[in-house]
């Protein structure tokens, strides 16, 4: 269990991260490329609230297979998606 | 107090959790349907809720322990993080089919506003950098009754909750509105549709986080919490959590993308 100088410090690179997502919006490049950029950074943020708030980083491992079995699930809803609309 | 199962019939029945499924059951069938069915629902789920407010103040839930022990691979984990842990999941799934199809809709779609002509992105990081200190101040009020001090317990609290609740003040009191006089509704297309109805029921998840964090404050005055039992801080905060790794989603897809 961390101090809370520890989580301030993650709560800061989690705001800077937001503002790098805003700015990495004007920055010159395809469409694409821009929302790919974006979607890891808010990815990135994403999992480290969840690895160090909500404290995954230091549970027992088995822990972790409810949420990445939640995601499979969402991953493979999302491939029927994707696949449906290609047909 | 420990207590085998064959000893505590009474303690271990309860029809609170029926009634609040049937009231979020008629609460959605009358979204569908029947407005007026929609508000019975609402109160019969106030009512389940509350129920189960009091019995929780009244200390009902007195951890109930096995005559024999299950082997699993979660052992180790206490049954109400369990809980947690597998409520979050089927939120994971609800939230996650719904990004899924927006994002199905959206580049399907032929054409498809800008985000910046639509959304206030100032307003939208404003209420991201709102939401992860209320994360943070959840964490403080985690860590300061782990520590035993209840005075940073009730800062860390107060703290969440006033943030929760200036979250859905820009959302619903400031953009919203903006959005509605705009002409970007619920009905005015698939863009507005995708909107509200993803960012409404995230904001329907933050109120209902400031219904059990206002639940963690009562506890608090009443001396529900101590060094070595503050289990529903933990699990609450898991939750608050959770709608923040939500919103991290939701902000760049539709404001910066």
């Amino acid at each position: 269990m961390h101090g809370m100088k520890f989580y301030v410090g993650i709560w800061a690179g989690l705001v800077a991260a937001t503002v790098i997502e805003v700015v990495t919006r004007s920055i010159p490049g395809t469409f694409a490329v821009i929302s790919v950029i974006i979607l890891l950074i808010s990815s990135g943020k994403a999992v480290t609230i969840a690895m160090y708030f909500q404290h995954l980083r230091y549970e027992n491992k088995s822990l972790a297979l409810l949420p990445i079995a939640a995601v499979l699930g969402v991953i493979i809803l999302a491939v029927a998606a994707w696949m449906s609309m290609a047909m | 107090m420990t207590e085998n199962y064959e000893s505590s019939e009474e303690k271990k029945s309860s029809l609170t959790p029926l009634i609040i499924a049937g009231g979020l059951a008629i609460l959605f069938f009358g979204l569908v349907v029947y407005i007026p069915l929609a508000i019975g629902g609402a109160v019969v789920l106030a009512i389940g809720v509350f129920i189960l407010f009091r019995d929780s103040v009244e200390g009902k839930f007195a951890d109930l322990k096995e005559s024999v022990e299950e082997k699993w691979p979660l052992e180790f984990l206490s049954k109400r993080k369990l809980g947690v842990w597998i409520f979050l999941l089927s939120e994971i799934l609800i939230f996650g089919s719904l990004i899924i199809a927006y994002t199905f809709v959206r580049f399907s779609s032929i054409s498809w506003p800008v985000a910046t002509q639509v959304h206030n992105v100032t307003l939208g990081m404003i209420n991201t950098i709102v939401l992860l200190t209320s994360s943070l101040a959840i964490i403080f009020a985690f860590v300061s009754i782990r520590m035993g001090n209840i005075k940073g317990l009730k800062i860390g609290l107060f703290s969440t909750f006033g943030l929760g609740v200036a979250f859905l003040v820009i959302k619903l009191g400031i953009e919203w509105p903006a959005y509605y006089r705009n002409g970007f509704t619920i009905s005015s297309g698939l863009p507005g549709s995708t909107y509200f109805v993803l960012t409404g029921l995230h904001a329907c998840h933050v109120a209902g986080g400031l219904v059990a964090v206002g639940y963690l404050i009562v506890r608090t005055y009443q001396g529900g919490f101590t060094k070595t039992n503050h289990s529903a801080v933990e699990n609450i905060g898991l939750y608050w959590h959770f709608v923040d790794i939500v919103w991290m989603f939701l902000f760049p897809l539709f404001y910066l993308i």
